[in-house]
C-alpha cells in the first residue's frame, strides 16, 4: 500500500530523505505548473520546485500535521515565487512567453489541433504578459485561484492576507487582466 | 462580478450575486468578460507543462542540495553558541584572573566591559538584521503599490473618465503607518538606504492624498514623476543590496 502524505511527512519530519522521493513523484508536476504559471520561465519554474522540496525537508517538523500536505507544498512554491520574482523583476521583464511547441513532446493531454496550438500559444503570451502587470501578490492570487482551484481561505492563509483583502485583489487583478487581454477570444 | 466567475464565492455571497447578476444588464457583460479571462487561462499552455527533468534527476537535485546546506550549517556552532562561549570564556578569565595570587596588582576590569562587548554585539547584530528586513518588507510592499500605480489604470466604478486608486490610496496610508512604526532609518546601516526610503515614502503620500476616484492627469503626474526619480529601479537595487 502506498504509504499517505501525512506518512511522508511524519518520515521527513524524522529525518529520514528517502521519503522525499515518493512526496516528488506524487507532487512535483503541480509545484512545477503553480511556478511556472507565476513565473513563466521554466528554468526558474525547476529551480522553485527543487526549493520547494528542500524547504519542506528542512520544514517538516514544523508542519501542522492537521493540515494538508498539497496545499503547503503549493504555499511554499507559491512564496518562493514570489521573493524569486521581487528579486529578478529586472530580469524577469525581459521575460519569453512559453513556446507551446517546445512543450510539445512532453505535454501530457491528446495532442490539440495546430488551430488550437496556435490559439493556445497565443493565449499563453497574452496571459504572460497580463499577469506581468500585475504586483507581485496580485499575481500570487491568481495564480493560486486560477491554475491551483485554491478557495479564498485557502489563499489567505497561504499568502498570510486578510480575506478581504484577497477578495479585493483578485477582484482588481481580473478587471487588470480584461484589459490586457481585451479583443482576444477564448 | 470577478469574485462569482472565477467560482470562489458559495452559499449566500453566491446566490446574492448571481440575483444581483440576472436583474443588471452591465453586470451580465462583467461576468461574461471575466469567464472570457478564465477560459483564456484554461487554454494556457502551463497547464498542460511538464517539468523539463525527469523527477529522478530533480531528486537527486533536491538532496544534494540538501547535503550541501547540512554541510554547511555543521562546522559552525549555532549562533546562540558563538555569543554564549565568548561570554562564558571571558567569564572564565575573569573569575581566574581575580582568585590567582598576583605579587603585583593587576587591572581586572577589563573583563566586565569586554562581556558586555559580545553581548552588545550580538544584540547589534540582530537589529541590524531586523531593521534591514523591515525596510525590506516595506520596500517590496510599497513597489506593489507603486507598480499598480504606474501600470494601466482601470476606470472608476462610481464617477466617468475617472481611474479607481482607492485601494493604492489605503495601502500606502498603512505602509507610512507601518514605516513609522518599524522602519528605523536612524540607523547608521540605513544610511546608503535613507534615499529611497524618503523617495518612496513621498511618493506614497502622493498616492495616499488621491481621490479614490482620481483624474487620470493626478495619476499620470505621478507616474511621471516615478519615471523621472526611476523609483522602481532604485527600489529593486536597494532591497537587493540590503538583502545581501
Amino acid at each position: 500500500m502506498e504509504a499517505s502524505d501525512r506518512d511522508l511527512m511524519a518520515r521527513l519530519a524524522s529525518g529520514d530523505r528517502e521519503a522525499l522521493g515518493p512526496l516528488m513523484e506524487r507532487h512535483h508536476v503541480r509545484v512545477y505548473r503553480i511556478a511556472l504559471a507565476y513565473l513563466r520561465d521554466r528554468d526558474e519554474a525547476q529551480d522553485a520546485v527543487q526549493e520547494t522540496f528542500v524547504k519542506a525537508y528542512q520544514g517538516a517538523a514544523r508542519w501542522d500535521g492537521s493540515a494538508e500536505v498539497a496545499p503547503w507544498l503549493a504555499r511554499i512554491a507559491v512564496n518562493h515565487a514570489i521573493d524569486r520574482y521581487r528579486r529578478g523583476r529586472r530580469r524577469l521583464k525581459s521575460e519569453t512567453p512559453l513556446d507551446a511547441e517546445e512543450h510539445g513532446e512532453r505535454i501530457a493531454a491528446a495532442a490539440p489541433s495546430p488551430e488550437r496550438r496556435a490559439m493556445d500559444r497565443e493565449a499563453g503570451e497574452r496571459i504572460a504578459a497580463a499577469l506581468h502587470g500585475l504586483p507581485a501578490r496580485q499575481r500570487a492570487i491568481v495564480v493560486l485561484r486560477l491554475y491551483e482551484e485554491m478557495n479564498l481561505d485557502e489563499i489567505a492563509r497561504s499568502l498570510d492576507m486578510r480575506l478581504g483583502t484577497v477578495k479585493s485583489s483578485l477582484h482588481r487583478a481580473l478587471r487588470r487582466m480584461r484589459v490586457a487581454l481585451a479583443g482576444l477570444r477564448p | 462580478m470577478s469574485l462569482l466567475a472565477t467560482g470562489a464565492l458559495d452559499g449566500p455571497e453566491r446566490a446574492a450575486a448571481l440575483a444581483h447578476a440576472e436583474a443588471c444588464a452591465a453586470c451580465r457583460t462583467d461576468l461574461e468578460a471575466a469567464q472570457d479571462v478564465l477560459a483564456l487561462a484554461g487554454h494556457d499552455p502551463v497547464r498542460d507543462a511538464l517539468p523539463p527533468l525527469p523527477v529522478g534527476a530533480l531528486l537527486a537535485r533536491v538532496q544534494a542540495r540538501i547535503a550541501e546546506t547540512e554541510a554547511a550549517a555543521r562546522p559552525g556552532p549555532p549562533r546562540w553558541v558563538k555569543v554564549l562561549v565568548p561570554l562564558a570564556a571571558a567569564a572564565a578569565i575573569a573569575v581566574v584572573t581575580l582568585r590567582r595570587p598576583s605579587p603585583e596588582p593587576r587591572p581586572v576590569a577589563p573583563a566586565a566591559p569586554r562581556q558586555a562587548t559580545v553581548a552588545e554585539d550580538a544584540l547589534r547584530r540582530l537589529e541590524s538584521s531586523m531593521a534591514r528586513e523591515n525596510a525590506v518588507r516595506y520596500l517590496n510592499d510599497a513597489q506593489d503599490v507603486l507598480v499598480t500605480v504606474a501600470s494601466a489604470p482601470l476606470a472608476c466604478d462610481r464617477k466617468r473618465a475617472r481611474v479607481d486608486v482607492g485601494e493604492e490610496a489605503r495601502r500606502s496610508r498603512e505602509l507610512l503607518s507601518r514605516r513609522a512604526l518599524l522602519v528605523e532609518t536612524d540607523r547608521a546601516e540605513m544610511a546608503g538606504a535613507r534615499p529611497v526610503l524618503e523617495d518612496v515614502s513621498n511618493m506614497l503620500r502622493e498616492v495616499a492624498a488621491l481621490d479614490p476616484c482620481s483624474r487620470p492627469e493626478e495619476l499620470l503626474a505621478i507616474q511621471r514623476q516615478m519615471s523621472r526619480q526611476r523609483l522602481l529601479m532604485k527600489i529593486d537595487l536597494m532591497t537587493w543590496e540590503l538583502q545581501g
